[in-house]
């Protein structure tokens, strides 16, 4: 016998216990989390690429479902995807461009005065007890250039970040690409990797996520260009300045449940009273506006299907202040398909786990009884 | 010789699931296009000889194809395997997941090393949202299998009670499904 072995059973024996899976999950996903937190800029990088390529990647299973090989289907549409890109861009930019060159130079600045005097005296006129609050015109000048200089004193920090935002704007496209390049390959992986009894839900929980998420990104797309050219065309009938870029803007801070339409409406009606100043134009761009969410919610919705979250208000409204705290616009955007995601992985999980207690409970009949007698 | 584009452009492992595909009466009157469809949703897994594909009474969540191999088809009887059927390329089985997740009538083994295209009830109900004539060609397809199994049991059933025995029909052996 080795000393070791003699010596064995008179030191006190300590037995490790593995934690349960759950606590081991926990910390998992606790690192994960912050890891998430402190790299959030490679985050919102990765998750706007996966996005993209999750947007794009019925073009190229409908090219594959046609026996198109994976690699020449993602290349075929990415070189599709960059010529309708620079076409549109060649004949939407410089229109896009000169709208927003005018909106930030000094003659805007100029007519926001001339139109905030004028419905000064509006208001005043109609309503003279308001002359107490809203002060003279000199001073309420005074505070208005004040609130202009703090908001555009970070502009020059937003143009040293033009090469950070270039350099996003091509890695997105080339992330995305290997993404989809390479998605297939490694689920198959995966694929290879999990245990057979456990394939089944593992492949259930994927399908679910791929669905939700798949489906409302792309709904998201659809729905917001849809928007950007409703409310475009509505204004340019309306008479509104930049029809174009408040469109666009429109469309894209439609993405943002609940803020969003808040946002782009009263952004729009503040510009219309500035240009016609006076109140008259608010009603119009407010019935617009109405119009517009309703157009969204009863037929761009039904037809995009993408905004078909089921989620409770409370938790939507968390997910979306959480989302915005940690990453920003983007975050509030994809928050919602995550925590829905992880809602419906939860159910199944549960399930399966509802079904493993219960596996080998002996079922001589299906739920459904055969008939004896079928003609 | 000349180049030939659709040669370099398509994939022959595809074409070859394609065409496998068209030989499954699961998928029996599907068009081309319907078939393509159809792949795109499939996983391919493959299985070392003697791995279980699933159990009995596991739920049933997908239908698979058998792409190469060998599959074994067994359930528990009186502590000892029975074996159903034996199913090779073309075949397929656990078809009735696509119904219902009931769990299943019985186990899949592969006595060789397999390939199995798998279809999730998840990606069959997401296919066929947008697709009812594909939609409508499978469950008929289905139906008639099930009408096939119907058959068989009254017939057996029937042979049994002229020999005295009064017996309640099995549930249906969706695993046994072949060609």
């Amino acid at each position: 016998m080795s000393p070791e072995a003699a010596a064995a059973p008179d030191q006190p024996r300590t037995r490790w216990f593995p934690p349960p899976p759950t606590i081991v999950w926990a910390i998992a996903i606790a690192i994960v989390a912050a890891i998430a937190y402190i790299a959030s800029d490679v985050v919102v990088l990765v998750i706007f690429s996966a996005a993209l390529a999750y947007v794009i990647s019925p073009l190229v299973r409908r090219l594959e479902a046609a026996a198109i090989r994976h690699n020449l289907a993602v290349s075929g549409v990415y070189i599709a995807i960059f010529l309708l890109f620079t076409i549109t861009a060649a004949l939407v930019l410089p229109r896009l461009r000169t709208e927003i060159v005018t909106l930030s130079s000094g003659t805007f600045k100029q007519q926001i005065d001339q139109s905030v005097d004028k419905l000064h005296r509006e208001l005043i006129e109609e309503y003279p007890a308001l002359e107490q609050v809203l002060g003279d015109p000199e001073s309420r000048n005074e505070r208005l250039s004040t609130v202009f200089q703090q908001q555009t004193a970070n502009l020059p920090n937003l143009l040293s970040h033009a090469v950070e935002i270039a350099i996003v704007i091509v890695l997105i496209p080339v992330f995305s690409f290997f993404f989809l390049r390479d998605s297939r390959r490694l689920l198959q992986l995966l694929m290879d990797r999990l245990p057979a009894d456990e394939i089944e839900t593992s492949v259930a929980v994927w399908c679910e996520i791929e669905r939700i998420t798949g489906r409302y990104l792309r709904g998201l797309a659809l729905e917001a260009m849809a928007i950007a050219t409703i409310a475009s065309t509505g204004l340019w009938l309306l008479g509104v300045n930049y029809p174009l870029f408040l469109g666009v803007f429109s469309g894209m801070a439609n993405v943002i449940p609940y803020v969003g339409p808040f946002l782009s409406g009263t952004v729009v009606a503040m510009i219309a009273m500035i240009q016609f100043q006076s109140f008259a134009p608010l009603v119009k761009v407010m019935l617009l506006y109405l119009l517009i969410k309703f157009c969204d919610l009863t037929i761009i919705q039904t037809l995009t299907v993408g905004r078909s979250v089921h989620l409770h208000p409370i938790l939507l409204v968390g997910s979306l202040l959480i989302g915005g705290h940690a990453f920003g616009l983007i975050g509030m955007v994809v928050v919602v398909p995550i925590v829905t995601a992880l809602q419906e992985v939860t159910r199944l999980l549960l399930e399966h786990r509802r079904r493993k207690a219960g596996i080998r409970t002996p079922r001589r009949a299906p739920s459904t009884p055969i008939q004896n007698c079928v003609c | 010789m000349g180049w030939h584009w659709r040669e370099w452009a398509t994939d022959p492992e595809q074409l070859r699931r394609l065409k496998l595909l068209a030989c499954v009466p699961l998928f029996a009157g599907l068009n081309r296009h319907q078939l393509g469809k159809l792949l795109i949703k499939l996983f391919e897994k493959r299985y070392p000889a003697g791995e279980t594909i699933f159990r009995e009474g596991d739920p049933g969540k997908a239908v698979f194809i058998v792409l190469d191999g060998r599959i074994s088809i067994i359930r528990a009887a009186d502590g000892a395997e029975k074996p159903l059927a034996v199913l090779g390329p073309g075949t397929y089985f656990g078809e009735l997941a696509l119904i219902d997740d009931q769990p299943r009538f019985a186990a899949a083994r592969a006595d060789e090393d397999t390939t199995l295209l798998i279809l999730y009830k998840s990606h069959f109900d997401d296919l066929i949202e947008g697709q009812k004539a594909l939609a409508v060609h499978v469950m008929e397809n289905l139906l008639k299998t099930l009408a096939g199994y119907v058959r068989n049991e009254q017939a057996r059933n029937a042979l049994r009670g002229s020999k005295g025995q009064v017996t309640l029909a099995e549930p249906a052996a969706a695993e046994r499904t072949r060609r």
